[in-house]
């Protein structure tokens, strides 16, 4: 097949590109345009072209979009204020799903994430799988959440409208090298300590290389059409248990500061009474203290990936192996054949450097 | 009422909240060429319906009152035909992008008798209304100088250094200044209106080819009275300071950060005011510390001048009389905005 993979330069975009190569897909690679190639570990592949546009803007779009099998939807943004994300993730894939849809490619995987669900309404250690309600209230939630839902609704939407074949892949926390720290754990109490909130809770964990492979087979599978899958790895850790096992890789180890997860809940209720009574709830306190952010982060769930299994996937590297590789200096996504070859340039955009490996700017 | 909006960037979140929260007024469209973003803003603040063609907006929904809200080099169009629908226009500023458009689009308004009004919201924030209030009522004397400085570090990250999609601000006449000179100018010249003089250095200190300018240092001069307008990327914290200088005594503010230095004679005469302007502003400063916590844990941003123009432009409009931002506010401001843009002043 031939996918088109958006935001492939980010963390887990790139993994997706080296995964469909390694499975025989070729791939053309959205980046932004001023995103450094030479650091993508793939740039050189003859299997990847790599095409540099903005997907805030139409403009070359259609173009990106021709000729594809599939596009999988990573693109989006998690930093910044609530319009630099809505601009960064739904306008974004909005655009690539006109796009689509004014070129006719109907396959598409959209990725989601967990944080789409509603889990203010769940009870404690509930199972959480592909059948859970989405958050409704998400105003409470964090920008990234608001977001994210929206950008899903799109998907969907194309579905209905524009006869998509669309499967949406909601991926739990993705860890791997320069990214083994999750607020699920708790909060973070300077650069090598953190508060463990529920010490005993299953940390819904997807390495970055297990959770790029089971996307591709969502490409790949027509089975997996009209159909959710959410990503989690086999033998999940509790928030005690990943720290232990960070700890026998991290330097220096992560010290903890154990918080029950029942005491922390009665706090932020506490919070958010005081400020629905006293303030009108129009104060603004940290996500750690808003009943709604912090149940989606550290409430005690029960995660499952039977029905990735049923489609054909599993997981390839365990948590052992997963963050040995993660603090490793090799990178586990790097496909280039002549690697010690890199392009002088970082930023400008380049045009045809081979026939069959070419960067190119959108018009 | 019946209002509407076109465009629903980061500004729209005020002017949407304060239509939604106003019960006097009917948000009958937004509209945004993204069908995501305009749902979205129809959804969050109850609007009757989205659209993505203005003009079907103002065919469908006949506002009476319609927000344009955005990008500067697309207001004229869009204004002159919601005043051809028959709708009266608060505008984001810059209202055009230069004097000539301005003149252009207000006689159009006046044609079609319909009000046009540009948003000079921050001339609406307290601690302005309270320099305006210490004006009148004499505690100033006469006002002689006026310094206006707004720091921002838009190099160092954020929507303007963004490379991947440059903003369209880069392509206005001043590039990204330009998206703030208005405020600065309506400020200044709100405590000294007609200047005679006016002179600018237009800088690019970054030497880069996304910003056209990144400071500013303007001098404004009417008579013996003197205002300055600087803009800096380079220097910190962020800020939006107002200095304001009379014949009898001088008050400073931050916009971003409210408080009030009043320097004024005080009990105990020349000699032992400057040390009970001290004690006083001491006291000021502490009280303005727990006013700005406060300000940051309930949300309110230095926009809270914004809502206080609309409840006064919607009277007006209400009232048929004159906004309080009037032809003369937009006019000179506009003006001098060209004059300080004048070829001999961009290095």
């Amino acid at each position: 097949m031939k996918l088109l993979v958006t935001g492939a330069s980010g963390f887990l975009g790139r993994h997706i590109v080296a995964q469909a190569v390694r499975r025989g897909h070729t791939v053309r690679a959205q980046v932004r345009p001023v995103s450094k190639i030479e650091e993508l570990g793939w740039e050189e592949n003859p299997n990847v072209e790599v095409e540099r546009c903005d997907l805030r803007s139409k403009v070359g779009l259609d173009d990106l979009v021709r000729g594809c099998d599939a596009v999988i939807s990573n693109a989006a943004c998690k930093a910044g204020d609530f319009y630099t994300q809505f601009a960064g993730t739904v306008i974004t894939t909005e655009n690539v799903l006109n796009a689509m849809a004014e070129v006719g490619v109907k396959r598409l995987v959209a990725v989601s994430t967990f944080s789409v669900y509603g889990f203010m309404k769940m009870r404690d250690g509930a199972l959480l799988d592909e059948n859970a309600p989405l958050d409704d209230d998400p105003m409470d939630r964090d920008e990234y959440a608001q977001t994210k839902l929206e950008q899903e609704a799109l998907a969907h939407r194309f579905a209905k409208e524009h006869d998509g074949k669309v499967t949406v892949v909601r991926p739990g926390v993705v860890y791997g090298k320069d990214n083994t720290w999750t607020a699920r754990i708790g909060a973070e109490l300077g650069a090598d300590k953190c508060m463990v909130i529920g010490g005993g809770t299953i940390l819904p964990l997807t390495y970055v290389e297990n959770c790029a492979e089971a996307i591709v087979v969502c490409a790949e599978e027509d089975k997996a059409i009209g159909q959710i899958y959410n990503i989690v790895d086999d033998n999940l850790p509790t928030h005690r248990g990943y720290i232990k096992a960070l700890n026998k890789h991290r330097k220096p180890k992560m010290k903890t500061r154990p918080m029950s997860w029942k005491l922390w809940r009665f706090v932020s209720a506490f919070g958010l009474f005081v400020n629905k009574v006293f303030l009108g709830r129009q104060a603004k306190v940290p996500s750690i203290l808003r009943p709604a952010a912090l149940h989606a982060r550290c409430k005690p769930a029960k995660y499952t990936n039977a029905k990735l299994n049923e489609l054909g996937w599993t997981q390839q590297v365990d948590l052992e192996e997963a963050l040995k590789r993660s603090f490793e200096d090799k990178d586990y996504a790097a496909l280039n054949e002549k690697a010690e070859t890199h392009p002088q340039d970082t930023t400008e955009a380049k045009t045809n450097i081979d026939q069959n490996n070419e960067t190119r700017t959108c018009a | 009422m019946k209002s509407a909006v076109i465009g629903t960037g980061e500004i729209s979140a005020e002017h949407l909240g304060y239509l939604a929260k106003s019960t006097a007024i009917n948000l009958v469209g937004v509209c945004d060429l993204s069908r995501a973003a305009a749902e979205y803003a129809a959804k969050s603040f109850g609007a009757a319906k989205a659209y993505m063609d203005y003009k079907q907006m103002l065919d469908e929904a006949k506002p009476d009152v319609v927000h344009v809200l955005t990008p500067p080099q697309t207001h004229v169009p869009i204004s002159m035909d919601c005043l051809d629908a028959g709708a009266h226009v608060i505008c984001e500023k810059p209202i055009t992008l230069g004097h000539s458009e301005f003149v252009k689009l207000y006689e159009h308004a006046k044609s079609k008798n319909k009000c046009l009004v540009e948003d000079h919201n921050y001339r609406f924030n307290r601690p302005i209304l309270e320099i305006e209030r210490l004006r009148k009522d004499g505690v100033l004397g006469e006002v002689m100088e006026v310094d206006v400085r707004m720091a921002l570090k838009i190099r160092d990250g954020g929507r303007f250094a963004d490379r991947n999609l440059p903003n369209p601000a880069h392509k206005l006449p001043a590039g990204v200044i330009h998206d703030f000179i208005t405020h600065l100018t309506y400020l200044a010249l709100n405590f000294i209106p007609d200047p005679d003089k006016v002179s600018a250095a237009w800088t690019n200190h970054g030497n880069d080819d996304l910003f056209k300018y990144d400071d500013l240092d303007a001098i404004l001069i009417a008579g013996e009275k003197h205002a300055r307008i600087r803009f800096s990327c380079r220097t910190a914290p962020d800020v939006f300071a107002v200095t304001v200088r009379g014949t009898k005594g001088e008050v400073q503010t931050d916009l971003f950060h409210p408080f009030m230095r009043l320097l004024k004679p005080r009990v105990g005469g020349s000699k032992l005011s400057p040390v009970t302007n001290q004690f006083a502003n001491g006291a000021q400063l502490m009280s303005s510390s727990f006013k700005t916590l406060w300000n940051k844990l309930m949300q309110r941003t230095p926009y809270e001048g914004l809502h206080r123009f609309l409840d006064q432009t919607y009277d007006a409009l209400k009232r048929e009389v004159q906004p309080p931002v009037t032809f003369e506010d937009m006019d000179r401001t506009s003006r001098v905005i060209d004059q300080m843009l004048a070829e001999e002043n961009r290095a």
